[in-house]
């Protein structure tokens, strides 16, 4: 248990914050390495997601892509990617990219899905086009499931870039690394502690996210015992749906 | 495929370790996250601390957690109860959400009746609540055994990955194939679980292939 | 048909024999196979690379044919891992290297011939709860190298000549090495090469560390002497004449408890045969198109020699 006392020591200590390779330079690649392939899996994952959704066809493709990227080993993949490629920024970035787009997906499509057809209908008997009912009417509807795809999707590349630490010379997986091969316990816990902090301060934030852009008016329905009648209206499949947070790696 | 022929004893082993691994945490987290999601289902408060603190246990990412674990636990660094408590603390996290929704959707009408009926709380849960709620348990238990499965392989790190030994090596070796292997037989191991969980679903709760729910 | 009643029996029974099937292979009597006194069943560790996992192999293949019974754990890591590991008791044996063992256990020894390493070995390690068999001749030391551009370009043939360029270059090699004696602080201290960038790659100098060096992202890399890229490559290996790396003979390490002359024995008859050459050779083999395990490997030469 020194080790907990020890490693909040490091922490605490400022000099271990500055230089290269820092607490500072480490935390900051492991939020450059997020930000970049979470950002990168935004623009291919939403406006796919929407499509999906809106247009209700390839449902059964993204519960397969769900599922199959639930199963799929990362670390395995990604030292296979990273044998090919080579040990460089960019291959990491693809991996990590393609970590997260499936369940960023999921939570688009189950965003959309999960809308109401009344609104839905109502606005299209309204005449609203179709980019306006997506725009107006299904987007911020389906906001906060959205939103949990979101969430899903970086604590994945969080978990991901610190075992990444193997193979990537940045990043707070590299206390992890190093703590383990030269088996300072120290350096390790140094290194949980940092990272799990950053992944519950950005899932939180997230969180926070999720809870301002529920729309009012419009109960969430999931987060207190649902009346089963809303439960079966929902087409949403329970391996989509669930759980909110989900793909710790 | 010559290398896979000529190594299949090793591949078999490291296959049958991981199921073994990663079957054991499934099992705990469906058995433990039963009596705590109903808990929680029950009462507000409770549920919301359990969620916050499996929440934060479910954050933590694994490699952080296998390395800590023999620290908290106090066990020899290679001894499978580091991965196995650890991956078990991720599926009760994963599965108590899931737990919590499903004892929640059985809705109250069902309830009273079953009380005015003559079910005593306990046999009322037994016979009521847990098979209402089982299809949704089964939906997030078939997602935790698919996670499980894949996430045993990080444990490569600290040498009890099963198959994520294969993933390590062949990356050392600059032999992808390897690693192919490997991904390919986890991919098989969740795939077996997978189905035989189906088949306990479809042998438990035989209504709910009717309704068509268990996707 | 079958009553709701039967089903639930049924699946609860096929669960409990999931879970008794499990908790019965998670009882193995191998494991950690050192205490108690039961001295017929041993774990043999290795490192986590090829060349280590064929030295388990021909230690356990012929302790398996002496009436052991033998159990692998593959993939340990390094030093700092395994020492904990033997002491503790999760494995009784593994394949170690004379002149890192005794540094690593040992911050102030001074021996740096093969003599005075297996010399001071035995004292040092008893310390530690663990005992060493004879060394074998075979070595495989850590070796800085260089690209044979590389070293045409600067002039360099000994470690020593790296101190002029030292802030300019990268070093590679697994993570371990920046905190070894023969790291940061030893290259400093003996050769006066300060300065440098160090880059981790956790492959025991395997393919990521080559091809890192091949293409110039670090321009020395730290790879094992019976490596058989170095050959393939024409890589230049860096004269040693301070010996900062100490002689590194192949030598079984285990917990003291398995001490005795027998036992010592068979993995003498091993490591007598264990020249470099034959080592290599052995790494070759396994390096080869063919890829076969370090099983295979160890069981064709330990027939060849006469030991199985």
């Amino acid at each position: 248990m020194n080790f907990f006392a020890d490693a909040f020591a490091y922490i605490l200590d400022p000099a271990h914050w500055a230089g290269d390779p820092g607490i500072a330079q480490r935390i900051a690649d492991h939020l450059l390495y997020t930000g970049l392939s979470v950002g990168i899996a935004i623009l291919i994952a939403v406006p796919l997601g929407l499509l999906i959704g809106h247009t209700g066809r390839g449902r059964s493709f993204v519960i397969g892509l769900t599922s199959a990227a639930r199963a799929l080993p990362t670390f395995g993949f990604l030292l296979f990617i990273v044998l090919l490629a080579g040990l460089g920024l960019a291959p990491l970035i693809a991996v990590l990219v393609v970590l997260a787009v499936p369940p960023l997906l999921a939570g688009v499509y189950a965003g959309i899905e999960a809308v109401d057809r009344q609104p839905v209908d109502a606005a299209r008997a309204l005449g609203m086009s179709e980019w306006q009912i997506l725009g107006r009417v299904e987007i911020p509807l389906g906001l906060p499931l959205m939103l949990g795809g979101l969430r899903s999707a970086t604590l994945q590349v969080i978990a991901t870039a610190t075992v990444a630490g193997y193979v990537a010379q940045g990043g707070l997986g590299r206390y992890l690394i190093e703590g383990l091969a030269r088996r300072d316990y120290t350096l390790a816990v140094v290194g949980a502690v940092l990272v799990a902090a950053l992944a519950l301060a950005i899932d939180g934030l997230l969180a926070v996210a999720q809870k301002l852009v529920q729309p009012r008016g419009v109960s969430r329905g999931r987060a207190r015992p649902a009346s089963t009648r809303e439960r079966r209206s929902s087409r949403v499949p329970a391996i989509i749906r669930t759980p909110t947070t989900e793909g710790n790696l | 495929m010559v290398w896979l022929w000529n190594n299949l004893g090793l591949v078999l082993g490291l296959a049958a370790e991981h199921a073994r691994l990663s079957a054991i945490p499934i099992l705990v987290g469906f058995a433990a996250s039963i009596p705590l999601g109903w808990v929680a289902s029950r009462f507000a408060w409770l549920r919301g601390l359990l969620l916050t603190v499996f929440g934060i246990v479910f954050t933590i990412p694994s490699l952080a957690l296998f390395v800590v674990m023999p620290l908290l636990l106090g066990t020899r660094i290679l001894d499978d109860l580091n991965v196995i408590v650890a991956l078990s603390l991720y599926a009760i996290a994963m599965m108590l959400r899931g737990a919590i929704d499903g004892f929640g959707s059985v809705s109250p009408d069902v309830l009273q009746s079953a009380t005015a009926v003559g079910f005593a709380a306990a046999s009322r849960f037994w016979t009521v609540q847990l098979p209402l709620a089982g299809p949704v348990l089964l939906a997030n238990l078939r997602v935790v055994s698919v996670s499980t499965v894949s996430l045993l392989s990080v444990a490569a790190l600290i040498g009890k990955g099963g198959l994520g030994y294969l993933f390590t090596n062949g990356y050392q070796r600059a032999f992808p194939e390897e690693i192919v292997i490997g991904i390919v037989f986890t991919l098989l191991i969740a795939a077996v679980f997978d189905i035989v969980l189906v088949l306990l679903g479809r042998l438990l709760l035989p209504w709910s292939r009717r309704a068509g729910r268990a996707a | 048909m079958f009553t709701r009643k039967t089903r639930v029996l049924a699946g609860v029974a096929a669960l409990g024999l999931t879970a008794a099937l499990a908790a019965c292979s998670a009882a193995d009597p191998l494991d950690g196979g050192g205490d108690g006194g039961d001295t017929t069943a041993i774990t043999i560790g290795s490192q986590g690379f090829a060349e280590s996992d064929i030295l388990a192999q021909l230690y356990g293949q012929v302790l398996a044919a002496n009436g052991y019974e033998v159990d692998y754990a593959a993939g340990i890591g390094s030093r700092e891992t395994f020492i904990p590991a033997l002491q503790d008791g999760s494995i009784d044996l593994i394949p170690d290297y004379s002149g890192n063992l005794l540094y690593g256990l040992d911050t102030g020894a001074t021996a740096t011939s093969s003599e005075d390493v297996d010399a001071a070995l035995p004292d040092v390690v008893a310390e530690n709860g663990l005992a060493v068999a004879e060394s074998a001749p075979a070595e495989d030391a850590d070796a800085l190298v260089v690209t044979p551009e590389f070293a045409a370009e600067h002039g360099l043939t000994s470690i020593g000549d790296l101190a002029g360029i030292a802030s300019e270059i990268t070093i590679g090699a697994n993570t371990e090495f920046e905190g070894r004696p023969y790291g940061r602080a030893g290259l400093e201290s003996v050769y006066g090469v300060t300065g440098w960038t160090f880059k981790a790659i956790d492959d025991y100098g395997g393919p990521g560390t080559l091809s890192d060096l091949l293409a110039d992202n670090i321009q020395v890399a730290d790879i094992y002497t019976t490596t058989p890229s170095i050959k393939q490559n024409d890589l230049v290996v860096l004269d040693d004449p301070k010996n900062l790396i100490a002689a590194q003979n192949i030598v079984p390490l285990f917990n003291a408890e398995f001490a005795d002359d027998d036992f010592a024995a068979l993995l003498n008859s091993v490591s007598e045969k264990l020249t470099t050459d034959e080592l290599l050779s052995l790494n070759e083999i396994s390096a080869g198109d063919d890829k076969p395990s370090p099983e295979q490997v160890a069981k064709d030469w330990l027939t060849a020699q006469g030991l199985l």
